[in-house]
C-alpha cells in the first residue's frame, strides 16, 4: 500500500528527517542546516529536513471541490488522508505537469497534522553551516528565508508556512 | 404466507439455509432457531408449515427434535427436512426412521432444498 | 442471496462476511480446546468428552461452511479433521496424542488458509500444504481402529434409544464400560425456563457422571410445559442421584449397570509426555502471576453487530442537526420583540435537549468501546502455548485489562500485539542459565499494560530480557544499506531503526499465522489506525514497546457512487433509496430541479454541478440517490452506483480547514483517497434553497 520512498544516497528520508530534528535539538555553536532540495520550474529550492516527514512518488490525487487553486486534492498515506498543494501554484508559477520525477514532499503541519507539497523533482540533501548562507534579495524576503550556496549556484530556502499561506490566498 | 422454522446452531449455515428458502415463490416467512431448545420454545408460538433442522446440535439434537415433533399430535403433521452431513448415514437413517420426511446433505444444493420445501408444503396443504 | 459488487468486482454477501467471522471464531475455539486437551493428556487425565465433542462439531461446521463457499481445499481438510475427531470421540483411537498432534496441525493450517483468503499468493502456498497434510491424515486413518464394542444390555426406553445419535451411543457405551449406573430421568418444565433448568440439572449430573441425551417427550397439559426424558450416567445410584438433583425418587429410574465394573483402558498419553520446564504451572487453572480472568467471567456481554451501532450513531448525528435547527429557531423568536417570551421558553427546552443528546452520544460511543481484556486473553493463550513449545519460563503480567478502546481498533491490534509478544518470547527472554548468570530471576516477565491518557490509549509491552543493542541495530541497518553511513543518529534513532522495513530477519519468523509479520508491519498497522509506536530498551535489562492509539475510529457502510471517473462515498445510513432517472424525468423549477417521486416533489442536486466536476459522458440512465435526514429529502444525481463498502472515515489533514460538503475521506482499498460526502450539508442546502424559491 505505501509507495516506496527513495533517495539518491540509498538512505531513507525518514532517517534523514529524524536526524535533522535531532540535530536541531542539539543546537551546537555553528548551526548546521540540513536541507532537502527540490526543483520547481527548473529553479532549485530547499526546505529544512526537520520539517519533512517523508517523500513519496506521485500517486493519484483525488480532487476536492471548492478549494483554492493551489490545492490539487488529497492523497492517502497508508490510511491517513492529506491535502496536497501544488507548490508551483503557491509561488504563482504555472501549474505542475506530472512527470516521472514529480514527487510529493510530506511535511509536518501544525498540531501534528501533515500536508503534501507537489514538486517537479527532489534532488538531494544539502548540509551547510548557517553562516555560509546569504540573505535573500529584497522583494523575496517574505517567502525565501536565505540563499544557500551549492557548487557555483544558489538554492532558495523557503519559508514553507508562509508559502502555503500565500498560496492558498491566491485566486488566479 | 407459509411459515418455515429453520433450526441450526451454526450462524452461517443458518443464514445460508434462510437465504435459500427466502427465494421461494410465493414468499415465505422464515423463523430461525439456533438450538433445539429454542425450537422447542418457538413451536407453540406460531403454526409452521415446514421445519428444517440440522442433526448435530448441543442440548436437544435434531433426532430428538424429530422424535418430539412426530410424537406430538399438535405438530406431527408438519413436514420436516433434516440437514445432515455426508458420512452420517446412520444418523440420517434414524432421522427418517423417526418420521422425518426428507433430507438434504451438506453442502446442500439450494435448488434441491427449495424443491423439497415446496413439494412437502404443497403436499401437506393438499391433505388438509 | 443479496450480493453487492464493489468496483473491484468482489462479491460480499451477508453470509460471506459471517462465514469469515464465524470460521475464525471456530478456529480460535478449537485452538483453545486443543490446548486444554493436550494439557489433560499430558497430565494423564481422561480427556473431557465434551471437549472432544466440541472439537468434532467445530470441524463439522467448518466442513459444511467451507463446502458451501467452494473452498474445496479447506473443506477437504476439515473433512479429514472431522474423521480424526470422530474416531477420537467414539473412543476408537489407540494413540490419542498422535491424533491430537494431527488435529493441531490441521487447525493451524486452516487458520493460515483463512488468513490468506483473497490473497492469491498465499492461497497457492497453502494449497500444497493442505494436500500434503490430507495425505498424511488419510494414511493415519487407514490404521486399525479400536473395536466399537457391543451394545450394552440396558432397560432403556426404546424412544430414547431411537433418538440417540452415533456419538451419544458411544458415550453410553463408554460410561457403561466405566461401570457407571445408567439412569432415565423424567422432568417437566415451564416453556419459559426449561433451558435454564436443564442446564442446571446437566451441571449437577456432570459432577459424578455425564448427561448423555436430552429427549423432549411431549408438551404437558395446557401447552405451557414440556416434558423431558434424560439419559444420564452416574456414579451415584438412583436414590442418591435423585437426592443430589433435588428430584423426587420416582423421577429417576435406573436402567442398569455393567456387571463387572471394568476399569477404563488407561490412556497411553501419560508416559509420552514431553519434558516440562520446572516453572510450568498446573495443567488446569491459572498460574500465579496471571492477572487475567478466564473467558467465563465475561458472561454479561452482548454481541452487537457494529453496523447497528453505526446506525445508532448516525441517528444521534441527525438528532443533533435537528437540535441545531431548533436552536436557530429559538434565537429568531428571541430576537423578535413580539415573540421573545416564547423564544425564551423554546431556548430553555432546546438547551435541555442539547444536554440530553450529548449524553446519548456519549452513551452510544461507549457501546462501541470494548475492554482490551479480550485481546489480553488471547495473548495469555499465546504465551501458554509458547511456554510449552520453548524451554523458557516466562510469566505474563497484565495491567489495565479494563481499559477500553473502539472495537475496531481492538480487532486490528490483535496481530501486532501477538507478534510483539512472540518476539519478546523468542528473542528477548534469555534461557534460564543466562538469566541466572545475570542475576535475574529465572522466570522472565512480559508485562502488558494499558491505560488511558487524554484522548489516547497507551498499550505498552515490556520485558525484562536481554534488551536491544542500538549499535547492533544500526550496524545491521548499515550492512543492509538501509541507512546513510554518514548519518549522525542518536541512540534513540538507532533503536528506532528496528521498524525499518527489510531490517528484521529472525524477527520475521513465520511461526505466526502464515502472515509475514515484522516490526515494520507492526508500525504500519498501528499507524493505519492513527496511532504511534515507539520503542525503548536498555541492553541487559529489558525492552519496552509503546503503542499510542486514538480512542475511537468511525466506520460506516458507504454507498460508492461515481461521476465521470471520480468516486465518492455516501454514508449508507442517509440513503433512503436509489433509482435510475433520465433527463426527461427531471423538471426545472425556480429553486433548481425536481423529480416527481410518488407524488412528492423531490429537490434534485447534480453532484457534478455541486462539485464543479469535469463532466465526461454521462450515461443515458443516471442514478439518483435519495438522501434523507430527518424530514428533509434530496435526490443526488450521479452517473453510476458502484456498490457498497465499509469505510473508515478519516479526517482530511492539511492547511485548508473548512471543506464544505465533505465529511472526510476514506480509502477503499486501492490506495486512492475517496471523498466522503457530508449529507447534512447537502440536505440543508437543498432545503434552504427550496424555501427561498
Amino acid at each position: 500500500m505505501s509507495a516506496p520512498t527513495e533517495t539518491p544516497t540509498g538512505a531513507s528520508w525518514e532517517e534523514l528527517a529524524r536526524s535533522g530534528a535531532a540535530q536541531e535539538a542539539e543546537a551546537p555553536a555553528a548551526r548546521r542546516l540540513e536541507l532537502v532540495t527540490f526543483e520547481l520550474d527548473g529553479d532549485p529550492f530547499a526546505a529544512p529536513v526537520a520539517q519533512v516527514r517523508e517523500i513519496v512518488r506521485l500517486r493519484p490525487i483525488t480532487p476536492v471541490p471548492r478549494v483554492p487553486d493551489a490545492v490539487r486534492g488529497v492523497i492517502s498515506l497508508r490510511g491517513e488522508i492529506a491535502q496536497v498543494l501544488d507548490l508551483r501554484r503557491c509561488l504563482g508559477l504555472k501549474p505542475a505537469v506530472a512527470s516521472r520525477s514529480s514527487r510529493i514532499i510530506v511535511i509536518h503541519g501544525e498540531e501534528g497534522g501533515v500536508c503534501g507539497l507537489l514538486v517537479d523533482a527532489v534532488r538531494d540533501v544539502l548540509r551547510i553551516d548557517e553562516d555560509e548562507t546569504l540573505a535573500p534579495p529584497p522583494g523575496e524576503g517574505d517567502l525565501v528565508v536565505a540563499l544557500c550556496p551549492r557548487g557555483d549556484s544558489f538554492v532558495s530556502l523557503l519559508d514553507l508556512e508562509r508559502v502555503i499561506e500565500l498560496g492558498l490566498a491566491r485566486t488566479s | 404466507m407459509p411459515s418455515i422454522l429453520v433450526v441450526e446452531d451454526s450462524a452461517t449455515m443458518r443464514s445460508l439455509l434462510a437465504s435459500a428458502l427466502e427465494e421461494l415463490e410465493p414468499a415465505v416467512k422464515i423463523t430461525e432457531a439456533s438450538s433445539g431448545f429454542e425450537a422447542l420454545r418457538l413451536l407453540p408460538r406460531s403454526s409452521f408449515d415446514l421445519i428444517v433442522t440440522d442433526i448435530n446440535m448441543p442440548d436437544v439434537n435434531g433426532l430428538e427434535l424429530v422424535s418430539f415433533v412426530k410424537n406430538d399430535p399438535a405438530y406431527r403433521s408438519i413436514p420436516l427436512i433434516i440437514v445432515s452431513t455426508e458420512g452420517s448415514e446412520r444418523d440420517r437413517e434414524k432421522g427418517l426412521g423417526l418420521g422425518a420426511d426428507a433430507y438434504v446433505v451438506k453442502p446442500f444444493e439450494p435448488d434441491r432444498l427449495r424443491e423439497l420445501a415446496s413439494d412437502l408444503m404443497a403436499r401437506s396443504r393438499g391433505q388438509e | 442471496m443479496a450480493a453487492r459488487r464493489t468496483r473491484k468486482g468482489r462479491t460480499r454477501s451477508r453470509a460471506e462476511r459471517e462465514f469469515v467471522s464465524e470460521a475464525e471464531e471456530i478456529v480460535e475455539r478449537m485452538r483453545d480446546d486443543l490446548l486444554s486437551l493436550s494439557e489433560q493428556q499430558a497430565a494423564g487425565a481422561d480427556p473431557d468428552p465434551d471437549l472432544v465433542n466440541q472439537l468434532f462439531r467445530a470441524a463439522h461446521s467448518l466442513k459444511g461452511l467451507s463446502g458451501m463457499f467452494g473452498l474445496d481445499g479447506m473443506s477437504e481438510l476439515a473433512h479429514r479433521l472431522e474423521d480424526v475427531l470422530d474416531r477420537l470421540r467414539l473412543g476408537r483411537v489407540a494413540d490419542p496424542t498422535g491424533a491430537s498432534a494431527l488435529v493441531e496441525e490441521a487447525v493451524a493450517l486452516v487458520a493460515s488458509s483463512l488468513a490468506g483468503l483473497g490473497d492469491d499468493a498465499s492461497t497457492a502456498a497453502t494449497v500444497g500444504a493442505i494436500s500434503d497434510l490430507t495425505g498424511r491424515i488419510d494414511a493415519w486413518l487407514v490404521l486399525p481402529t479400536e473395536a466399537a464394542g457391543d451394545a450394552p444390555d440396558l432397560a432403556i426406553d426404546p424412544t430414547l434409544l431411537r433418538a440417540l445419535t452415533e456419538y451419544e451411543e458411544h458415550r453410553l457405551r463408554h460410561n457403561v464400560a466405566r461401570g457407571r449406573y445408567v439412569h432415565q430421568i423424567e422432568t417437566c418444565h415451564d416453556l419459559q425456563s426449561f433451558d435454564a433448568a436443564l442446564s442446571e440439572l446437566g451441571e449437577a449430573i456432570k459432577v459424578d457422571g455425564e448427561l448423555i441425551s436430552t429427549l423432549p417427550s411431549a408438551a404437558g397439559g395446557d401447552g405451557s410445559e414440556i416434558r423431558f426424558l434424560l439419559l444420564a450416567a452416574s456414579d451415584l445410584d438412583a436414590p442418591d442421584l435423585a437426592a443430589h438433583l433435588g428430584l423426587p425418587e420416582s423421577a429417576v429410574r435406573c436402567t442398569g449397570r455393567s456387571g463387572d465394573a471394568a476399569g477404563e483402558p488407561a490412556p497411553a498419553a501419560g508416559a509420552a509426555a514431553p519434558a516440562v520446564p520446572a516453572a510450568e504451572p498446573a495443567a488446569a487453572g491459572r498460574a500465579p502471576g496471571d492477572e487475567v480472568e478466564t473467558l467465563k467471567s465475561i458472561g454479561e456481554t452482548v454481541r452487537v453487530d457494529i453496523r447497528k451501532l453505526d446506525e445508532l450513531m448516525n441517528l444521534v448525528g441527525e438528532l443533533m442537526i435537528q437540535r441545531r435547527t431548533l436552536g436557530a429557531l429559538a434565537q429568531r423568536l428571541l430576537a423578535d420583540d413580539q415573540t421573545t417570551r416564547v423564544g425564551a421558553e423554546l431556548d430553555k427546552v432546546h438547551k435541555g435537549l442539547e444536554r440530553k443528546l450529548q449524553e446519548l452520544q456519549a452513551g452510544v460511543l461507549e457501546v462501541r468501546m470494548v475492554p482490551l481484556r479480550q485481546i489480553f486473553e488471547k495473548l495469555s493463550r499465546v504465551v501458554r502455548r509458547l511456554r510449552r513449545d520453548l524451554d523458557r519460563a516466562v510469566k505474563l503480567e497484565i495491567r489495565g485489562a479494563d481499559t477500553e478502546l473502539d472495537k475496531l481498533i481492538v480487532e486490528e491490534l490483535v496481530d501486532p500485539l501477538v507478534h510483539v509478544v512472540r518476539n519478546a518470547f523468542d528473542h528477548a527472554i534469555e534461557p534460564p542459565a543466562e538469566r541466572e548468570a545475570a542475576g535475574k530471576p529465572v522466570e522472565g516477565t512480559i508485562r502488558i499494560e494499558a491505560y488511558q491518557r487524554g484522548n489516547d490509549v497507551i498499550v505498552a509491552v515490556s520485558d525484562d530480557g536481554r534488551g536491544i543493542d542500538s549499535e547492533r541495530v544500526h550496524r545491521k541497518a548499515l550492512e543492509r544499506e538501509l541507512v546513510d553511513p554518514e548519518q549522525n543518529l542518536s541512540p534513540k534513532e538507532k533503536l528506532d531503526l528496528v521498524f525499518t522495513p527489510g531490517l528484521s530477519t529472525r524477527d520475521e519468523v513465520t511461526e505466526t499465522s502464515g502472515r509475514g509479520v515484522g516490526m515494520d508491519v507492526v508500525r504500519a498497522n498501528v499507524t493505519a489506525l492513527g496511532g504511534l509506536v515507539g520503542i525503548e530498551s536498555t541492553p541487559g535489562q529489558g525492552t519496552c514497546l509503546t503503542m499510542t492509539l486514538p480512542i475511537t475510529l468511525a466506520i460506516v457502510q458507504a454507498l460508492v457512487v461515481s461521476v465521470g471517473a471520480q468516486r465518492f462515498a455516501v454514508p449508507l445510513s442517509a440513503v433512503h433509496e436509489t433509482l435510475f432517472v433520465a433527463e426527461e424525468d427531471l423538471q426545472r423549477s425556480r429553486g433548481g430541479e425536481l423529480l416527481n417521486l410518488r407524488g412528492q416533489a423531490l429537490p434534485v442536486r447534480r453532484l457534478a454541478r455541486e462539485f464543479a466536476l469535469p463532466q465526461t459522458d454521462p450515461p443515458d440512465k443516471m442514478s439518483l440517490v435519495v438522501l434523507g435526514l430527518g424530514e428533509l429529502r434530496v435526490g443526488l444525481l450521479v452517473d453510476r452506483l458502484e456498490g457498497q463498502q465499509d469505510a473508515v472515515i478519516k479526517p482530511i489533514q492539511g492547511p485548508v480547514a473548512d471543506l464544505r460538503g465533505i465529511a472526510g475521506a476514506t480509502e477503499l482499498g486501492d490506495g486512492e483517497a475517496v471523498l466522503v460526502l457530508d449529507v447534512a450539508a447537502l440536505v440543508e442546502d437543498a432545503g434552504r434553497l427550496r424555501e427561498a424559491a
